[in-house]
């Protein structure tokens, strides 16, 4: 095993603890770290996650202790009591999250003690320990999350019928978080369902502060959001069901089905909000029907991405769009079980065809790997030649030179995505299905 | 002791005495020098910002043939998928290739942090110089190894025979100074220990014959900056070498031969400069930036009278201010009186300062990043052109303070760093980038290209004003009612 990582596709624990504490609505961050660690963040955001550097408060507008050798030698829990006091005087929030960092961890300051002493009706102060050396991004969202369940949201609340809450997409990280939530959010009132998503535009503190109320706890990913959905099921009792990240009508069709199960909801009503929705997809892709096929758009598939985008994509193109995915990357660390799920999901793709599956986060291995799969493919018989062409790298901007090796097009969609401007797009539901395939045509045909 | 003789370099607070944290007015600075500063003084409320870790990385991607190798946790230096953007057009402008730079982890994790991380960090060297066969790979340390103890440079000394590369460790922990211009000392340190040695093949190379100067951009310049101060040193017959931004490795030994190095920005350079003449008996200038009409003259004569050029320059200075005067003259009118906030990093923002009153802005703040002494010659020239008092801020950031002046001065314009400008954008004022590789700044085009694109942002400023209408600071009223250096400590001796 090799003993780096070529061009993570990630940051740190508390890089990713910040992009979601910055996405939490009306929510801001204390650092108790050294200088850097937020201008690292809106740094790695500037470049990867499609030109959306913080938020409300983010990137250097984040408040922090900024400890230097003084506090790691005496201790700055003085330090971070000073500074959440007047923080409480400067910044403007109404909930403040101390995330540690891999600093402050290793000097052991006792965050917890600090903040006791405020925490009163008026202020709303909880911590998490986000040291980055304790993993990627999505773990600082995930510990960020169980914070919050813990620390902050009520405890024996009465259930709301028809209220869930949905986890599994890591604010920033996922480039298309805003769009992705939202277009899960729209679909699921689709079944009268009141959907708490946490980080877009429409939810709110006090949404929140009563997820405990939830009726059922959804979780949109084979990875990610895991632990949240285990807390809360401890913690408020609040049962939970997963399903990959739901992209375009198949997937969508299934997610449906599994949410509606999960809560007993007439089988009717799920199936007429599918046929609808069926409806209005293949609708609205009809007219690209004659180019589709007079351009001869399909295209072998290399999908390069984290654990939720590179299974759901491949489900995507292979099940939804005719297309024929090849070599699948997993780029995001992953423990045992959770590659198992993860193969599992891409061994039960409609055609039975099972992809080339391999999980590296190293760029050169990642180029490597796809490489020589596609010249493995390849067959020759004199001047005939029967390569994995016409070929697309649908994977993050870091892939370009991969792509255009395999005289591929390319679409950046994972982390990181430095090509591209993104607000409130998203790949999520049937309508994100047809922006995914306005985004990769477009990308095929953009010098016509 | 030669400092460049001792594992890293000193913190710029002790060699410099540099300061981050002061707030009056430019008379004070002016009157006072550095004694308006406390060392190592600071703020009972601070945001975070960045570590001299970032601009390292900058510079290190730009060098080609290297990788670089974080030393830390997987997150410090993810910075890099920013910095790569310039890397890309860096390498783009000068060899017209796109390439990214090559920047990877040791990912230190929970187990490295309990058991150190030494031998992940040998085994990844020898990994890379077998598979990348790099000239040179950069160990650079974040706050992790630092605080653990592990002895990079030890590692690097044992195994450096083994390996083909050379390997340059560059000391970036973060919690060790809040100075982040320490960067460009940390990574000139390693060139200048590693690079620069007395090789058979750096030996080998060749001395050139005409008149060669050494040109410094640190990563604050991008080509189209280069290029302007090379149209202007090729004025006066001297050929001209960039360091070390781009440079390749096999060449940078050149550095030793030249006549003369120039700095394009003291706050950069020193640590260098005075190593190469110390060790190369290389005489260097450190005065002026070329940013701003007055001062880019001011800079190139300084060059020609090393080369006794004087008549000569005088003639070319005078041709040069005189075109771009006659250019200037149509955005002047529009520019009168406007009032212009500036901030970013010390020498930067004064010399920007100094430029917008040159082009008939008035300037009614200030920001540095830091203050050292290399400075004081341009709160003068400041004071002298705007014959005002304004706010001065010293503040690695702390766009609380600024949030705070900006509602007091109300200014038309603000120019800030990159990352730097949201803040006077989120309270609807004109905004413009003083500092991004891919535009111009320096020399005379360069004052010519920032006029033509303040004029451009302030004919429609709708986007910042629009913005402004909606979306909020978050800072609380009350935070508006207060004296905006509220949370600067005081100096308890003298002042
Ligand atoms: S942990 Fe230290 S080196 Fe890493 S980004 Fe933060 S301050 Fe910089």
């Amino acid at each position: 095993m090799k003993h780096f990582i070529e061009r993570p596709r990630f940051t740190c624990a508390l890089g990713g603890a910040i992009a979601t504490v910055t996405a939490l609505p009306r929510a801001i961050h204390i650092l108790h770290a050294p200088p850097g660690c937020a201008g690292n963040t809106a740094w790695t955001q500037m470049g990867g996650c499609g030109l959306q550097v913080g938020g409300y408060c983010g990137g250097i507008s984040i408040p922090g202790t900024n400890v230097q050798e003084r506090e790691v030698v005496f201790g700055g829990s003085d330090r971070l009591q000073e500074q959440i006091q007047n923080t409480l005087k400067v910044m403007d929030a109404d909930l403040y999250v101390v995330l540690t960092s891999c600093v402050t961890e290793i000097i052991g300051d006792d965050v917890d003690s600090v903040i006791a002493p405020f925490q009163n009706d008026e202020t709303q102060i909880i911590s998490a320990e986000t040291g980055g050396f304790k993993g990627n991004s999505y773990l600082g969202y995930e510990i960020v999350l169980e914070s919050i369940l813990k620390n902050y949201v009520t405890r024996g609340e009465a259930t709301v019928k028809g209220r869930v809450n949905l986890w599994g997409i890591a604010p920033s990280f996922d480039v298309f978080w805003r769009g992705n939530l939202e277009g899960l959010r729209q679909l699921l009132s689709r079944l009268g369902l009141e959907v708490n998503t946490f980080f877009t535009m429409d939810d709110h503190l006090d949404g929140i502060r009563h997820a405990s109320s939830a009726q059922l706890n959804i979780v949109v990913s084979d990875v990610f959001g895991w632990q949240a959905a285990k807390i809360s099921q401890e913690v408020h009792g609040i049962p939970y069901v997963v399903s990959p990240l739901p992209i375009g009508p198949s997937a969508s069709d299934l997610f449906l089905r599994r949410v509606g199960e999960a809560l007993g909801l007439s089988e009717e009503l799920i199936e007429a909000v599918i046929t609808t929705e069926n409806q209005r997809y293949y609708k609205l892709l009809e007219p690209l029907t004659d180019c589709y096929n007079d351009m001869d758009l399909q295209r072998y598939a290399a999908v390069v991405g984290d654990s939720n985008y590179a299974t759901a994509i491949t489900a995507f193109l292979e099940n939804d769009f005719g297309w024929l995915p090849q070599v699948i990357v997993i780029t995001d660390t992953l423990m045992e079980e959770q590659q198992e799920r993860i193969v599992n999901r891409l061994s039960s793709l409609k055609s039975g065809r099972i992809p080339k599956i391999i999980f590296k986060g190293d760029l050169t291995d990642i180029a490597k790997s796809i490489k020589e799969h596609w010249e493995g493919s390849q067959t020759r018989y004199g001047k005939y030649v029967n390569a994995l062409s016409p070929a697309f790298v649908v994977g993050s901007s870091l892939d370009r030179p991969l792509a255009q090796e395999l005289g591929a097009a390319h679409l950046s969609i994972s982390f990181p995505v430095s090509n591209r401007a993104v607000i409130d797009r998203g790949y999520t539901g049937y309508q994100g299905g047809l922006r995914l395939i306005e985004d990769l045509i477009s990308a095929i045909i953009v010098n016509r | 002791m030669s400092y460049f003789l001792q594992k890293e370099p000193p913190r710029r607070e002790q060699r410099l005495n540099a300061c981050i944290a002061s707030g009056g007015n430019l008379s004070d600075m002016t009157n006072r020098k550095m004694r308006c500063c406390v060392p190592d003084g600071e703020r009972t409320f601070t945001q975070n910002n960045i570590c001299l870790l970032l601009p390292a990385l900058g510079m290190m991607n730009s060098i080609p043939n290297s990788v670089v190798l974080m030393h830390g946790a997987v997150g410090c230096g993810s910075s890099s998928h920013g910095g790569n953007v310039g890397v890309r057009a860096g390498n783009n402008h000068r060899w017209g290739v796109i390439k990214d730079g090559t920047w990877l982890s040791t990912a230190l994790n929970e187990s490295d942090v309990i058991c150190g991380g030494e031998e992940k960090l040998e085994a990844a060297i020898r990994e890379i110089d077998e598979h990348y066969k790099p000239m040179i790979v950069f160990v650079v340390t974040g706050c992790v190894p630092g605080i653990i103890g592990d002895d990079v440079d030890g590692v690097v000394q044992r195994i450096q025979p083994e390996i083909a590369a050379n390997i340059l460790p560059v000391h970036c922990e973060g919690f060790k100074t809040k100075i982040w211009a320490t960067a460009y000392d940390a990574v000139y340190h390693a060139i200048g220990r590693v690079m620069l040695q007395d090789t058979s093949e750096n030996l080998a190379l060749k001395k050139p014959e005409k008149a060669t100067v050494n040109l410094m951009n640190v990563s604050s310049m991008g080509r189209v900056d280069e290029l302007e101060l090379e149209r202007l040193l090729h004025t006066l017959g001297l050929e001209v070498n960039i360091f070390p931004v781009f440079s390749k490795p096999e060449k940078m030994y050149a550095m030793t031969h030249a006549d003369l190095s120039i700095s394009t920005c003291p706050t950069h350079d020193d640590y260098l400069l005075k190593h190469l003449q110390e060790k190369y008996g290389i005489p260097f200038v450190l005065k002026h930036m070329p940013i701003g009409i007055g001062n880019t003259s001011e800079w190139l004569r300084n060059v020609a009278a090393f080369f006794q050029l004087e008549n000569q320059v005088e003639k070319i200075i005078e041709e040069e201010e005189a075109e771009l005067e006659t250019a200037l003259q149509e955005f002047k009118a529009f520019f009168k009186g406007k009032k212009v906030f500036v901030s970013a990093g010390e020498f930067r923002a004064l010399a920007t300062a100094i430029l917008l009153a040159e082009l008939g802005f008035e300037v009614v703040a200030v920001r540095s990043f830091h203050h050292d002494e290399f400075a004081d010659s341009e709160y003068e020239k400041l004071s002298k052109i705007t014959a005002k008092d304004f706010p001065l801020n010293i503040a690695n950031c702390q766009p609380f303070e600024e949030a705070n002046l900006i509602r007091r001065v109300k200014p038309d314009l603000f120019l800030g760093h990159m990352n730097g400008n949201s803040t006077a954008a989120k309270l609807g004022i004109a905004t413009n980038v003083i500092y991004n590789v891919g535009l111009q700044f320096v020399g005379y085009q360069g004052a010519y290209q920032l006029a033509r694109r303040l004029y451009r942002q302030l004919t429609n400023p709708g986007f910042n004003q629009n913005i402004s209408k909606w979306v909020q600071l978050p800072y609380s009223e009350d935070w508006y009612q207060q004296d905006p250096f509220a949370h600067i400590k005081q100096s308890e001796g003298e002042v």
